[in-house]
């Protein structure tokens, strides 16, 4: 190879430079800008924004503790703590849609009836601010997968058939990017993610976190104040790439892979099982910076490889 | 904070919000704590309170370890550490030359003119490695030139520690307050042990019981329960007003993870690293006195 391999991938109408993007709920980028300065609207560190994931209502989130360090990575309980759909439509979509990056919104129900209640509203907002043009900007991703909820969200994502139903409801009203994010807490990851085909959904994304539980070293009683919390970090590696390879397997739409990414040698791998975009996640906690540091180092990684993306996606699937 | 006084990385690195890799320039053990410092390139300054997450080059750990910056020179940063867990033991093993990441500084630190403004007397008052925030406030006491000249006619610094060894940890406070005196700012100190080994046998929060006069400002820094029996201490006195900077299990230090929120006296919840990790007394303990958000390392 001798010229810079291309980055940019597509995910349906969305056009983005590099592969790797952000977990929801692991970057508030107003917040890095507060912190960091404002550069970084400009240039965000993540090819597409993801958002915490967006609920109907306002939420305050599950009691502290939420998080301890685990080895080779965390666990969390926040329990999807947020302002809620109109809040969010009001004081964050429209400074949202001044990025210059694409859009992933997350939404998360507790019902079939919320996921179309947040889907609509949010496509009515779009509609509003951007006219038909909104789907080259935005797109979804329906969380049915947050470990640390007791009713709806998980509970549909964990079934075939409540996950086609939530997105076939879902698809007939919202025209974007469609993306499905899948738990990993099941037996059989490769039959949701052939649902969530079957019923429109644009791409699929895996994995969530790993429901797990730690105990207080002093008291002997579950640390988090939830009791269970979801597993991620580099620990969760090996079992997010089976995850992805799986689906590969079992679905022809793009799939956003994530679990434990911490180094662009780890986004070379979940390409390579079949990936077609990149999430950063916990690793980002330590450096809030990571997925643009991770795009340069793939690019290189590539170069010495002589590989393009095209190339490598997959390829742990072919035969030596 | 503006972009002008933006975290390190920023400047270091020639991405946004990249973190920025420091050399320990010394490392000394303070009884049973250490005192490391640092030489981070762009350290753009901090603010008494504020914090960074500090990761050995070559941890083990996943996660930086949230930690007050005591002491700061141009580009020395000083932390005083007590190696309670595995990350904190790393960081207290550095020798001089080797390299550790840093982001920060980051939370919103003391409001040095709010602490002593139209006040008599600011007592600092700390309980073991709690002690760490507070060379560096005494540093901003009393000075014409920085940014925020502050004026108290009167400091007086409470420190409790376990015993003799932790005790070791209060010389970086002593010294400070030594120049605060240079100053012409009247500063005295008492330094107490719950064994007794060093100074009287008490807790710190009985110290505090004697001392605490109407009109007084308090700065408080130390483990969760005795942060809370100073906020109890206070409620009974008039005309107080208490600042806590509070501890947290915390994942990114910037307000993204939501990790280490605690329950605010108003029903509302707040991020102890990005709404703090300094609070007032009305603001956290003011309806029961809440419970910890975890620790930074157990």
């Amino acid at each position: 190879m001798n010229e810079t391999p291309d980055l940019s991938v597509r995910l349906g109408p969305l056009r983005l430079e590099h592969p790797l993007i952000n977990a929801s709920g692991t970057m508030e980028i107003f917040e890095l800008a507060e912190v960091f300065g404002r550069e970084i609207l400009d240039r965000p560190p993540v090819a597409a924004y993801v958002p915490k994931t967006i609920t109907v209502d306002a939420r305050s989130g599950n009691p502290p503790p939420r998080i301890l360090e685990t080895p080779a990575g965390m666990i969390n309980a926040i329990g999807l703590s947020g302002e809620g759909l109109e809040a969010f439509v009001r004081h964050c979509l429209p400074r949202l849609l001044e990025l210059p990056c694409p859009l992933i919104l997350s939404v998360g129900g507790f019902s079939l009836e919320e996921y179309v209640t947040l889907a609509s509203g949010l496509r009515e907002a779009l509609d509003g601010a951007l006219g038909d043009v909104w789907p080259a900007k935005a797109g979804l991703e329906l969380n049915i997968s947050c470990p640390n909820l007791h009713t709806g969200c998980v509970s549909m994502g964990s079934d075939p058939g409540e996950t086609g139903q939530v997105v076939a409801a879902v698809r007939k009203v919202w025209p974007g990017l469609l993306v499905a994010k899948l738990t990993p807490n099941v037996a059989d990851i490769g039959a949701i993610g052939r649902a969530a085909e079957a019923a429109g959904a644009d791409a699929i994304a895996a994995v969530n976190t790993y429901k797990g539980l730690v105990v207080d070293r002093t008291t002997l009683k579950p640390y988090l104040g939830n009791v269970t919390g979801g597993l991620s970090g580099p620990a969760i590696k090996p079992l997010a790439l089976r995850a992805v390879y799986d689906l590969f397997e079992s679905v022809n739409v793009p799939i956003i892979g994530m679990g434990g990414v911490a180094t662009a040698q780890d986004a070379l791998e979940f390409i390579s099982c079949g990936a077609q975009v990149v999430a950063v996640g916990s690793a980002a906690f330590r450096e809030p910076g990571l997925g643009a540091r991770l795009a340069v180092e793939l690019r290189t990684a590539l170069e010495d490889r002589g590989l393009t993306l095209g190339v490598l996606r997959g390829c742990a699937h072919s035969p030596c | 904070m503006t972009a002008a006084s933006a975290p390190a990385g920023e400047q270091a690195g020639g991405l946004p919000a990249a973190r920025s890799l420091a050399r320990v320039a010394a490392n000394r053990t303070l009884g049973s704590l250490v005192w490391l410092t640092l030489e981070v390139p762009g350290w753009p300054g901090a603010r008494p309170g504020q914090f960074t997450l500090l990761q050995a080059q070559d941890s083990r750990c996943f996660l930086g370890r949230a930690l007050s910056v005591a002491q700061e020179q141009g580009e020395f940063v000083s932390f005083l550490i007590a190696p309670v867990g595995e990350g904190t033991r790393e960081l207290c093993a550095l020798r001089e030359g080797e390299r550790v990441w840093v982001l920060g500084p980051l939370g919103n630190g003391f409001d040095v003119r709010a602490l002593t403004g139209g006040r008599k007397r600011l007592l600092v008052v700390a309980g073991g490695v709690g002690a760490a925030p507070f060379p560096l406030l005494l540093s901003r006491l009393g000075c014409q030139d920085v940014s925020e000249p502050a004026e108290a006619a009167e400091v007086l610094v409470l420190l409790g520690f376990r015993d003799a060894a932790q005790a070791a940890g209060a010389q970086p406070v002593i010294d400070a307050a030594a120049a605060l005196q240079e100053r012409g700012v009247m500063c005295r100190m008492d330094v107490v042990t719950e064994n007794g080994s060093l100074g009287r046998a008490e807790k710190v929060t009985e110290t505090l019981q004697r001392d605490l006069r109407p009109g007084d400002g308090l700065a408080v820094c130390g483990p969760w329960a005795m942060c809370a029996a100073v906020a109890r201490i206070c409620a009974a006195v008039a005309d107080m007003e208490a600042w806590f900077s509070l501890e947290a299990g915390m994942a990114c230090g910037v307000g993204s993870c939501h990790g280490c929120v605690i329950p605010l006296a108003d029903g509302t919840a707040a991020r102890v690293c990005r709404e703090g990790p300094v609070f007032t007394t009305q603001a956290v303990f003011s309806s029961g006195f809440g419970p910890a958000a975890g620790a930074a390392e157990r």
